[in-house]
């Protein structure tokens, strides 16, 4: 009988009391985590970026919902996507639009075949390849404004570099950027002379991670040295280009900056028109607020579209 | 007809010498062996035979053509490279598939049959549609060596190809490729540093030293009538034994060990002073130190200790320590049966007949005169 009471007191009482220990425990450990003790370290950008930035988007996307215009406040009364509508119609988004999307393609995919060129060049190895490096890095440091401002000077009508050469061989002076149609091309030669460094940076240590023993069986083999390059080395570069590429494309959305500096105000150069300085345009010179906002949500989303895929062959790479 | 001959061959790097004046004939479907230490030129030579390196001087022919200066692509060879050199981005088939590109003659299909044929001789027919990252280290191999077949060269070159591999496998597809070159009749060009594989893979073997031919010839040659003490410490496993020493009246004298001369000996010695015997470690006898012998030694007989016992199952090696002297290096190394037991610290009997006996100069390294060798009964060279 004592054995009998004492078994169901100590069951009566390690009954509960086990429980109890147990969620103390688990708060112990949750309090104690990486997670929580780290916390005021990631909190606090966390918090600025979530205010900043996230908030200004949802903000901004708030807007675009609106036909919020002028002074005065937003109405959240009223909520449609008209303002969609009306940036779809407008003939001078779309040209705007198509513009942006032949600027990040023309510029990516020069900028990547120059880079890679230079890099094939450079790994074959020549001369004052360190030197030779750096020169093709260092527009990269420039910042658009200076780059635009050099470009500006390049392409004058009168007496810039370019129409120096090309009166002297005795053609008339071109007026690069006043001519809508050749416009938008000098812009992309000019950021492609900026960033095609960037490529050939990414290209050139791709090509050095090559076990030169593979160009040495090719060449044995009997492979030309073209055919070694083409079926060889360059499939080998997809990573390196895949990165490079985003990384290119971004560089390319911002290129507001140097339209922006070109001219000075809000309206770039015929032809050079793009989603980011439409925007601002439409922003801050009209003060159709709603418009912008309608029109930066369509460019984030023109950013996503190209980040997106990428951030997903990352994940399936397993890099992520 | 893929003999080749490399007269005079040398190879400067800056001021280092890599290669120098190497000549060396290589018959038609001979499986010539290149062996030396890490960093004696035998790289450098098979690089300058594949055209990936110029010579600095000398000659080299390939089918009796000059081909010191002909690219690679223009040469008709296939080499295997150590780190198997396969194209990562490719199939097994492609890669196999892309030396045929290049040569004349045949069509896509009948490209892939003969891919085909020779993954099936060397059982990789099932791994076609891998990519080269999928296969182990030993598949990955024959792929290399499938893509050097197919192509049916004058000359197959192969730069260590079974270093990477470990030693059951190694030891497996160093059978297989003597029976593929065999079967394949193709000159074959082999560099290692090990000289095991030498020995039992070439028709004849070339050892280098420092960029300089030692010595060319069959293994057993090089076994029993190594032409300088590099190449008879270099051939043979466990290394012959070395004892540095002087002439004297009766014969030798060494640090710890005083060896009369035979008549054979005397007479090839004649005025040379400083001197270095050889002995192979299987020609030392041992036998147990036995009380009553210990006064009545032979003039060839020493007693010694057993410091190291070293059980391989088929023999054993025993290092011997002088037992006069509480020296802690090992003056011999022998070779016993592997039943034959003797544990370390026994006092042994060690007996080297004469017969065995290489004698080397000791200034310049080269032979002054090898052990006998009764040809007729125990080997044919």
């Amino acid at each position: 009988m004592a054995t009998h009471d004492t078994t169901e007191a100590t069951d009566s009482t390690t009954g509960p009391s086990k429980e109890v220990v147990t969620w103390k425990t688990k708060l112990r450990y949750f309090l104690n985590s990486d997670f929580v003790r780290s916390s005021p370290y990631w909190g606090i950008p966390f918090v600025l970026m979530g205010i900043a930035v996230y908030g200004g988007i949802g903000y901004n996307l708030a807007i675009s919902f609106t036909d919020y215009a002028g002074i005065g406040r937003p109405e959240f009364s009223n909520l449609s996507l008209e303002m969609y509508r009306t940036a779809l119609a407008d003939g001078s988004f779309r040209q705007a639009a198509f513009q942006n999307f032949v600027l990040l393609v023309g510029f990516t995919s020069v900028s990547l075949a120059l880079g890679l060129f230079l890099a094939v060049l450079l790994d074959y190895g020549i001369r004052y390849k360190e030197t030779i490096q750096t020169i093709y890095l260092l527009p990269m440091a420039l910042s658009f404004v200076v780059t635009a401002q050099v470009w500006l000077w390049m392409y004058s009508p009168g007496n810039g570099v370019l129409n120096v050469f090309v009166t002297a061989l005795g053609f008339g002076s071109i007026d690069w950027l006043g001519n809508p149609r050749i416009a938008l091309a000098a812009v992309i030669f000019a950021l492609v002379w900026q960033f095609s460094g960037y490529a050939m940076v990414v290209f050139l240590a791709g090509l050095q991670s090559l076990p030169s023993d593979q160009f040495e069986a090719a060449k044995v083999d009997g492979a030309s040295t073209a055919k070694t390059y083409i079926r060889i080395i360059i499939p080998q570069l997809k990573q390196a280009s895949v990165g490079a590429a985003v990384v290119l494309m971004l560089f390319a959305l911002k290129a507001f900056d140097f339209l922006y500096a070109i001219t000075g105000d809000y309206r770039p150069p015929n032809g050079t028109d793009i989603l980011a300085t439409l925007m601002v345009r439409e922003a801050f010179q009209y003060g159709q607020w709603a418009y912008g906002a309608a029109i930066a949500t369509m460019l984030l989303l023109l950013s996503l579209s190209v980040i997106a895929p990428y951030l997903v062959y990352q994940y399936r790479q397993g890099a992520l | 007809m893929g003999s080749i001959q490399l007269d005079h061959l040398t190879k400067r790097f800056g001021e280092t010498v890599a290669v120098e004046d190497v000549t060396l004939d290589i018959a038609d479907s001979e499986f010539l062996v290149l062996v030396g230490p890490s960093g004696c030129g035998k790289s450098t030579t098979l690089r300058m035979l594949a055209g990936l390196e110029t010579p600095t001087a000398g000659d080299l022919y390939i089918a009796g053509e000059h081909m010191n200066y002909r690219v690679p692509q223009n040469r008709d060879i296939a080499m295997v490279f150590q780190d198997y050199a396969l194209y990562p981005h490719m199939t097994i088939h492609e890669n196999v598939r892309f030396g045929l590109e290049e040569e004349a003659g045949y069509t896509d299909s009948e490209m892939d049959e003969r891919v085909e044929e020779v993954a099936e001789t060397l059982g990789i027919d099932d791994l076609l549609d891998r990519k080269p990252g999928e296969l182990s280290g030993g598949q990955q191999q024959r792929v290399a060596l499938g893509r050097a077949i197919v192509r049916d060269p004058e000359v197959f070159l192969m730069d260590e190809p079974l270093a990477n591999l470990d030693a059951k496998l190694r030891a497996k597809m160093r059978t297989e490729l003597q029976r593929l070159q065999a079967d394949l009749d193709v000159t074959t060009v082999y560099v290692t540093h090990n000289q095991t594989e030498a020995m039992t893979m070439g028709d004849r073997i070339a050892v280098l030293n420092d960029g300089q031919l030692q010595q060319v010839g069959e293994p057993l040659e090089l076994y029993h009538e190594p032409a300088n003490q590099f190449v008879a410490g270099f051939i043979g496993e466990p290394m012959m034994n070395f004892l540095h020493g002087n002439r004297a009246d009766a014969g030798f004298v060494g640090e710890h060990i005083e060896y009369p001369f035979d008549e054979r000996l005397e007479r090839a010695v004649d005025g040379v002073d400083d001197l270095v015997l050889g002995v192979r470690p299987e020609a030392v006898d041992v036998r147990r130190a036995d009380e009553s012998s210990a006064p009545n030694l032979g003039p060839h007989e020493f007693e010694m200790t057993v410091s190291v016992t070293e059980t391989h199952g088929d023999q054993n090696i025993l290092s011997l320590t002088h037992a006069a002297e509480s020296v802690d290096h090992d003056v011999l190394r022998a070779v016993t049966d592997g039943m034959h037991i003797v544990k370390p610290g026994e006092p042994v009997t060690v007996a080297i007949d004469p017969e065995t006996i290489h004698v080397f100069d000791g200034k310049t390294g080269k032979t002054i005169c090898n052990r006998r060798i009764e040809t007729a009964r125990e080997l044919t060279i």
